[in-house]
């Protein structure tokens, strides 16, 4: 069964919306409740369609300049990042 | 210790420790990551994934924490010393939760069809819709319409028993498989595909080839499809 990398939006959710919650008074909260990537929900949403519809070239350009840049990843090469994200919403042909 | 400057927007990320637990963090401002520019979140995502996992691959086990959450000094401590206090009040409860992920990882599976070959299938497999089909067939085109219709129901509401039955079976056999799965929106899938089941689901070292055996399964089943992505760290079962 192939395996693709996993994509940004495959990660949204899991970044923004899951992973452990502290519920701590040493964390910064709005009013008591803790922040759930709210307000990155909007600005990403966006992001979602722009690539569904493959309109990332520009995006893809930036961020790959970027990471470039100042990207020092002990575990994961550089090669290995632009190829994740080439592939940002591709889906390798399953079995 | 440090882990180099792998952090959002290229901060050194480093370590607090207490005993046999210990916190990766960066410095920031004491305030969230805020952003209307779709890219630059996604930036900051894609960075939080990959401090993620290289603590998941330099120590085994990890348990990531929600976007945003950000230590802040008070009750007469430094942030530093806020956190290395919480970590030894909660020391208990976060080796337990470490432990349990231990050997584990989370994989995304998304179950597709395609709606043509599974309705194609379905009147072929109906008898009540074939009986329908041949009926209309010797009817005045007024009333040949009304069966037309009412063909087209039976049909839908045939295709969505079957994709009820098809998602229980599955993940039915898939919580033999794994330890635990969340149950995740549909998303909208490609290419005139229509999304089943959107999972999560905890799986062990030793049981991912099972995994593998039951997706391979149904991604063998004509109109089916399937995406399986990971291992990822478990972010869906913190």
């Amino acid at each position: 069964m192939a395996r693709p990398r996993a994509t940004l939006v495959d990660l949204l959710d899991r970044i923004l919306d899951r992973g452990l919650v502290i519920n701590a008074d040493i964390i910064i909260s709005l009013a008591g409740v803790p922040l759930i990537g709210i307000n990155l929900r909007a600005a990403l949403a966006g992001m979602e369609t722009m690539l569904k519809y493959g309109v990332m070239a520009e995006w893809d350009q930036k961020i790959r300049i970027r990471e470039a840049q100042h990207r020092m990843t002990p575990q994961v090469s550089l090669t290995a990042q632009d190829e994740r994200l080439a592939g940002m919403e591709a889906e390798v042909p399953r079995a | 210790m440090s882990l180099g400057e792998i952090g959002i927007e290229s901060h050194a990320v480093y370590t607090f420790a207490h005993e046999l637990v210990c916190a990766l963090v960066h410095d920031c401002l004491p305030q969230p990551y805020q952003s209307e520019d779709g890219g630059v979140a996604a930036a900051w995502v894609l960075s939080h994934h990959q401090v993620v996992e290289a603590a998941w691959n330099r120590w085994g086990t990890v348990l990531p924490l929600n976007f945003n959450t950000i230590v802040r000094a008070g009750n007469g401590g430094s942030a530093s010393e806020n956190l290395v206090a919480w970590l030894k009040a909660e020391q208990e409860s976060l080796k337990g939760r470490l432990a349990a992920f231990k050997g584990k990882a989370e994989y995304g599976v998304q179950v597709s069809w395609d709606p043509a070959v599974i309705a194609w299938k379905t009147v072929e497999g109906s008898p009540d819709i074939r009986k329908l089909k041949e009926e209309m067939q010797s009817k005045p085109r007024g009333t040949a319409y009304m069966y037309r219709q009412r063909l087209e129901r039976l049909l839908k509401k045939e295709m969505e028993a079957g994709a009820s039955e098809e998602f229980k079976a599955l993940y039915d056999r898939l919580r033999r498989v794994a330890e635990n799965i969340r149950v995740d929106k549909i998303r909208e899938a490609r290419e005139g595909r229509q999304m089943l089941m959107n999972l999560s689901c905890l799986v062990s070292v030793g049981r991912y080839p099972d995994l593998e055996t039951e997706l391979d399964r149904i991604s063998t089943k004509e109109g089916f499809s399937v995406r399986l992505v990971g291992p990822l760290p478990p972010y869906s079962f913190c």
